[in-house]
């Protein structure tokens, strides 16, 4: 049924654009591509079922997970980027490189301490399925759509109606005169951080809800699919990821509840891309829609 | 107010400003003339805090600010007007006004300040809904002027304000930062439109290539041969 799909592919593309969010913040103030980011989501996954697993409180497990990720996004910034961005005649692989070497950290973390295995990821919800009218609905999705909509609603908040905000758009479009007119553009890019890694964190407890596991190999999917849909969405730009991760969920969805696997599902969101940067370069939103 | 000794700036290996010495006193008008690629951008950014030096000591208010972030001296005063504008495209007039006021906290003085910058330009309250990209050259230019008055600064540091405006405006833009001088403002301002900046101002500086070559009061520079046949187009 088309409505059902439609339903499932909000979903997943809900949990695709809040995993590519923190990327697309991140880019939009640093101008590097960080792929730690599919890090933060593998590490909110572990630290959200661990925290569930403890207190048996999934807003506990969603609120403090969100929390201790973006702070150590903070600390890694604060460490390990800034040190590197502020040599002078940088180039931009090199930051790259350094997070590529975080994201496979991460996942090395993960095996070392939680242990190479499946762990299991089950969040009782009361009920197993909710029928509307001939509608399917798992408890898990309803959460997901609504607690990415929350998000989504708070970022676009933070970002338009308060100060911060400001900066963090007059340093995303121009960082030099940003701090010519006297921002401290840490700060921008410490937002970019909390906000950004918490929201990974988010997608990482949300897919382990979803298919009722996570493992250490959890982020490698996301950490190149996140790279397609930012670039989709016009490299920099909230509302376009948004958008580009919803149009990746969305056909990737049809084209399996279509039967046309001939197309390697994880494959989609590459072929969009490269017929989307044929047709239009610059992504699927411009950056001059931005926000 | 301003002092620059010995500066040193380099992109590179390559050597953009040798061993500069400049000085602005408080409420003077002091521009800086010379031709393209002289260095004169580069100058107001070492002094902005955009642009490492190499050498060379700079002093705000007696205070050595080489190694400050470009946000620290904005909150000792200084307000740049740079080059080409650069206004924020994708915020609003008023957005661009209230990124201009970071650095205050009081409320009542953000909207006083900004207050006073739709007095001094009109255009800008009609427009302030707009997005500042889809305004002319001129208005921009007014913005950015704007956005570096809303903070109150003590030293305005202004880069090639004439460019790619239509004399009317040009004349406009030179009245104003004369006013502001008269208000108290020091300010100096970098030019390759040397006849309309000596107008103004008290004293000028010649750069050529990275060297200061001449340095005098406007009424003398004015009459010097060099700066007449190079400068003046007489
Ligand atoms: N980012 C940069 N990287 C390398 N070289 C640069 C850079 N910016 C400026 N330069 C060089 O430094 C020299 C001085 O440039 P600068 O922009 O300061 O000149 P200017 O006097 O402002 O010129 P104009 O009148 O054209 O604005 C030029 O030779 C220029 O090519
Ligand atoms: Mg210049």
């Amino acid at each position: 049924m088309l409505l059902q799909q439609i339903l499932n592919g909000i979903m997943i593309g809900s949990v695709y654009a809040l995993t590519a969010m923190g990327a697309t913040l991140i880019y939009g103030i640093l101008r590097i591509l960080d792929i730690a980011n599919a890090g933060a989501y593998v590490a909110g996954a572990y630290f959200g079922w661990f925290i569930y697993l403890k207190t048996g409180n999934l807003v506990l497990a969603f609120l403090f997970s969100m929390m201790i990720t973006g702070l150590i996004g903070v600390l890694i910034h604060r460490f390990i980027y800034a040190p590197i961005l502020s040599k002078p005649r940088i180039l931009p692989i090199v930051p790259l490189v350094a997070s590529v070497g975080l994201f496979t950290l991460t996942g090395d973390l993960a095996r070392l301490i939680a242990g190479p295995g499946t762990k299991a990821y089950n969040v009782d919800f009361g009920v197993d399925v909710i029928n509307i009218g001939k509608l399917t609905v798992v408890p898990a999705w309803i959460l997901i759509i609504v607690l990415t909509a929350l998000l989504f609603t708070v970022l676009w908040l933070v970002l338009n109606k308060t100060k911060l905000g400001l900066a963090w758009r007059a340093t995303a479009e121009d960082a030099d005169i940003a701090k010519a007119v006297g921002i401290n553009t840490n700060s921008a890019m410490a937002l970019s951080y909390i906000l950004g890694y918490g929201f990974a964190a988010a997608a990482g407890i949300m897919v382990g809800i979803l298919y009722n596991s996570i493992t250490p190999a959890l982020g490698e999917v996301p950490s190149y699919k996140m790279l397609s849909i930012i670039v989709l969405g016009g490299l920099g730009s909230p509302v376009g990821t948004v958008i580009a991760g919803l149009f990746i969920g969305m056909v990737e969805t049809m084209l399996s509840a279509y039967n046309l696997t001939f197309i390697p599902k994880d494959s989609v969101a590459f072929i969009v891309l490269i017929l989307v940067l044929l047709i239009k370069p610059s992504g699927l939103i411009s950056k001059t829609n931005n926000i | 107010m301003l002092k620059i000794v010995d500066l040193e700036v380099a992109y590179g290996q390559m050597e953009v400003l040798k061993k500069i010495n400049l000085e602005v006193k408080k409420g003077e008008l002091v521009s800086v003339i010379g031709p393209n690629g002289a260095g004169k951008t580069t100058l107001i950014k070492t002094i902005m805090g955009l642009k490492d030096a190499k050498a060379g000591q700079i002093f705000i208010e007696g205070k050595e600010i080489l190694g400050m972030p470009a946000w620290k001296r904005a909150e000792m005063g200084v307000g740049y007007v740079p080059e080409g504008r650069r206004v924020f495209g994708n915020l609003t007039v008023e957005e661009n006004l209230r990124v201009g006021c970071y650095s205050l906290n009081d409320t009542k003085k953000i909207q006083q300040n900004i207050k006073k910058v739709y007095e001094l330009f009109p255009r800008l309250e009609e427009r302030k809904k707009q997005l500042a990209r889809t305004m002319s050259g001129g208005e921009q230019q007014m913005l950015a002027i704007g956005r570096a008055l809303v903070m109150e600064p003590r030293l305005l540091l202004i880069d090639e304000v004439s460019m790619g405006l239509m004399p009317i405006m040009v004349n406009l833009c030179f009245k104003i930062i004369k006013d502001l001088n008269d208000q108290g403002i020091t300010v100096m301002i970098v030019e390759q439109n040397a006849n309309k900046a000596l107008k103004i101002s008290h004293r000028g500086y010649v750069l050529e290539t990275g060297n200061i070559v001449l340095e005098d009061t406007v009424e003398k520079l004015r009459n010097n041969d060099v700066v007449q046949k190079a400068y003046l187009g007489g």
